[in-house]
């Protein structure tokens, strides 16, 4: 049973890619402009040098040709080869990646513990906690990434240069210090979403029956909370999480931009300005990957919060 | 002649230049203020710009510099644009040198000519790569052989259009042998096309070259210490710098791509950014009046310029690019859109080209009116072109802020003088098509550029529109008058003699409008405030930069 969920969701995460990697290379093929602009730097070349270009790149192949060209490196392991910096693209997403995984790892953790957890208290503790917390988080969640990351540079970076304000660091520490702003920038909207789902969540398991009942019974309000509420609050709070966090890899490119992060995110629009086809092809395939792990991620802890929930059923 | 547009790409990122106006003192260092000599009674037009900051005096282990975006190479036959030109510029070396005022110098080698079609080219002794090899002639014929074979997908073929052959004459000599004489090639010799190589490195690392993977091997000194994508560009310090003269003070300089507007500022002013000749930076005023950063301003290169597409319809008519002309406010444009760093245009050319000849050009550029608004002359000249309530349409991005605003300029002038006009928008991304291919350019009369030539001459940029045939000559622009006299200067071998013909063809163009000159941009540079000694003119593009960057004592 278990094996053959994974397998399916294997199968299922390799079909993604095939069409998802067919639809991004036939958008970018339709849409106007050429890779020749960027590489020319839009000076007229003489037709010679144009011919030499596009006879390296192949451009003049006909589509399928092209994606041909693309499917079959890519099935050897070969993501080609970026035509702006003529490097492998795999080299180039292997020196990125990290900087995007710690991104959304960071803020990842950060919206669980401080999302979730304020989401409990302001669902257990109606009253003034609650109260300010629901106001904290309807203004956090009006706040986009770029905009929190303005006001976080101005405040934490150029006035009170508790952190820098720009660019990654060197060693885990300084890795650490260099993205804890762009982390709580990403992280501030969906944290806020997260918390008042948990909210909610908490404030209807706790009216539910059995919690009255278990209220009656005289059980302490620990163990209540911790079996009887959140347990049963869980399976909303994780679908949430998982979500947010799925998005947050394609928020990340609008804070990496803003942070000057050598991330997948900003990369990647860098490259579909320039039509790199290669690179676009291979961050989308390596972002899509994450997202239906993520998703898979969700899925099997349903299974392990609610027994009645078999793998590969989606839980409701 | 090759002319690298303004990068629009890049124009998508930053938004209207902001610098506080020319106001004296503010912020700008008392470094020598004339460009180039005056003649007695002529004010320079770039007087009150500087050309370099005072030297640094103290070392400094390492600099962050941050360009627009990440550079994408350092081959020179493929630079184009700011990132890749500021990069290879402080590494590489030419065959003549760009001085700061924009003067040729020789370079790598001195140039004679014994006759009008020969350039002899003798290395200076003892100049040698990063690696310790001496540069030879074939290096030299190696190299310029490299930017001028089509099959190369070089970016500079056309440069060498005239040249009959390049040839090792000598154990430290080359020869180019023109077809005719051609004094604009010194020019492009002291640019990317004149850059010499290692050619056996090169060979060696093929098409690798210039890449992250492959590196290069110059002779400047700066050496390449690393080159990864996205972590930017590293130059050390050359310890065997071929001359001694040289003794650069900063170690290291990190050459770091950093797109966004708010990013660059908040990290000049945090000091994770230590310099830069950002352009475009809106935030600049707000640089400016902070005591952690030094705003320069120094002669530009660049023109801002409506380009002239149409073949035909009203704007093909003289008479009606003059009224537009005398109807636009560029004062308007250079306040809002430059924040007052830019000049008021006379020419197309920016003065801060008159890099030879200076006195003639300073002269003749002073006797021709500056292009102020004058709305009942544009108003009079209309109706006798007879096309009041025609259309005219103009090719925007409503993405690009600064070209939407000088397209809104454009729009009030046309207005208020009786035209209509008719606005094609397309995405910042696509703007470029306008350049580059003749099916968007179908049906639009004109577009706002920011342009330059490869080096310090009015002709490097004029000739690329009005010459026929020329790169950016998109409505078969034909004046024969303009032609010969550019075709005059380009064979005249005395600078003066040079720079008058040039100057007359530019006071035709001036007045014939085959562009429309909008603003003469600046160059802008930006220091730490503990940092000094970085050129501030926009020969950074050219040649050396950070010789005598260093700490303030």
């Amino acid at each position: 049973m278990r094996w053959r969920f994974l397998l399916r969701r294997l199968a299922m995460l390799a079909g993604t890619l095939l069409v998802a990697s067919f639809v991004i290379f036939g958008s970018l093929y339709v849409a106007p402009g050429s890779p020749l602009a960027a590489l020319s730097g839009g000076r007229a070349l003489p037709p010679s040098s144009l011919h030499v270009l596009e006879l390296r790149y192949h451009l003049n192949a006909p589509f399928l040709a092209q994606y041909w060209y693309w499917l079959d490196g890519a099935l050897h392991g070969n993501l080609g080869i970026s035509i702006t910096l003529r490097e492998n693209v795999s080299t180039l997403i292997a020196s990125r990646v990290w900087t995007t995984a710690g991104l959304v790892l960071y803020a990842s953790v950060i919206i669980a513990l401080i999302g979730i957890g304020l989401g409990i208290v302001s669902g257990l503790r109606p009253g003034k906690v609650d109260t300010s917390s629901l106001v904290a988080t309807a203004l956090t969640a009006a706040v986009p990434s770029f905009v929190a990351a303005i006001v976080l540079i101005l405040l934490f970076a150029v006035r009170l240069r508790w952190f820098p304000a720009l660019g990654n660091g060197s060693g885990l520490l300084s890795d650490v210090q260099h993205l804890t702003l762009p982390a709580i920038a990403l992280a501030l909207s969906s944290l806020a979403i997260v918390a008042r789902v948990t909210r909610t969540a908490i404030r209807e398991e706790a009216d539910r029956e059995h919690v009255q009942t278990a209220v009656s019974r005289g059980i302490p309000a620990r163990q209540l909370v911790r079996r009887h509420i959140l347990r049963n609050a869980a399976i909303p709070i994780t679908t949430i999480t998982g979500i947010t966090v799925a998005s947050l890899i394609a928020v990340a490119a609008v804070v990496e931009t803003a942070f000057s992060l050598n991330g997948l995110g900003s990369y990647l629009v860098q490259a579909a300005q320039t039509k790199d086809l290669a690179v676009v092809q291979g961050i989308s395939l390596v972002l899509v990957t994450a997202f239906v792990v993520v998703n898979l991620v969700v899925d099997v802890l349903y299974a392990l919060l609610d027994p009645r929930v078999a793998a590969g059923v989606r839980a409701r | 002649m090759t002319v690298k547009h303004h990068r629009l790409r890049r124009a998508a990122l930053a938004l209207p230049l902001g610098i506080a106006l020319l106001a004296a003192g503010c912020g700008r260092s008392a470094g020598p203020a004339s460009a180039g000599g005056t003649a007695a009674g002529n004010v320079s037009p770039t007087a009150g710009l500087v050309l370099t900051t005072p030297a640094g005096t103290k070392q400094v282990p390492s600099v962050t510099w941050a360009v627009y975006r990440d550079v994408e190479t350092l081959d020179p036959m493929s630079a184009f644009d700011y990132p890749e030109n500021t990069a290879i510029s402080l590494m590489c070396e030419s065959l003549l040198l760009q001085a700061p005022d924009g003067a040729l110098r020789p370079g790598l080698a001195t140039v004679a000519n014994p006759s009008p079609t020969q350039m002899v080219f003798t290395l200076k002794p003892g100049v040698t790569f990063w690696n310790g090899q001496p540069v030879t002639p074939a290096d030299v014929v190696y190299s310029l052989d490299r930017q001028m074979n089509p099959a190369n997908g070089g970016f500079y073929g056309q440069v060498f259009s005239d040249v009959r052959s390049i040839q090792a004459t000598g154990t430290s000599q080359v020869t180019i042998t023109l077809t005719k004489p051609d004094y604009w090639l010194e020019g492009e010799l002291a640019s990317m096309p004149g850059i010499i190589l290692s050619k056996s490195y090169t060979q060696q690392q093929g098409k690798n070259y210039g890449t992250p993977a492959g590196g290069i091997m110059c002779t400047g000194p700066y050496e390449l210490k690393s080159f990864a994508a996205g972590a930017g560009v590293t130059a050390v310090v050359n310890p065997h710098y071929w001359n001694t003269a040289v003794k650069p003070l900063v170690q290291q300089i990190v050459i770091k791509g950093v797109p966004d507007i708010t990013s660059f500022t908040s990290g000049m002013l945090t000091g994770a950014i230590q310099g830069s000749y950002f352009f475009g930076a809106s935030t600049l005023d707000q640089l400016e009046h902070s005591s952690a950063v030094h705003v320069y301003q120094g002669p530009g290169q660049s023109t801002d310029a409506l380009v002239v597409s149409a073949a035909s319809g009203p704007l093909a008519n003289a008479k009606v690019r003059q009224a537009l002309s005398l109807a636009l406010n560029r004062q308007g444009i250079i306040s809002s859109v430059y924040k007052g760093a830019a000049l008021m245009p006379r020419w197309l050319a920016n003065p801060g080209t008159f890099g030879y000849g200076t006195s003639v050009f300073n002269a003749a550029y002073d006797r021709s009116p500056v292009m102020s608004q004058n709305l009942a002359q544009a108003k009079k000249l209309v109706q006798q072109a007879g096309v009041a309530g025609q259309t005219i349409t103009l090719g925007t991005s409503s993405q690009l802020s600064s070209i939407s605003a000088e397209t809104g300029a454009y729009q009030a002038a046309a207005q208020a003088i009786g035209l209509k006009v008719a606005l094609k928008s397309v995405s910042a991304d696509n703007y470029i098509n306008f350049f580059e291919s003749a099916q968007a350019r179908k049906g639009i009369d004109g577009f706002i550029t920011v342009n330059y030539g490869d080096y310090a001459d009015p002709a490097a940029l004029l000739s690329t529109i009005v010459m026929p045939g020329a790169s950016q000559n998109y409505d078969n622009y034909n004046n024969p008058q303009i032609t010969a006299l550019l075709e005059q200067a380009r064979g005249t071998a005395g600078a003066d003699a040079r720079a008058a013909l040039v100057a007359k063809a530019e006071q035709l163009a001036a007045q014939q409008l085959p562009w429309i000159p909008d603003a003469q941009p600046t160059n802008v540079l930006f220091l730490s405030s503990n940092l000094t000694g970085a050129v501030a003119s926009f020969s950074y593009m050219f040649a050396p930069w950070a010789d005598q960057l260093g700490g303030k004592s």
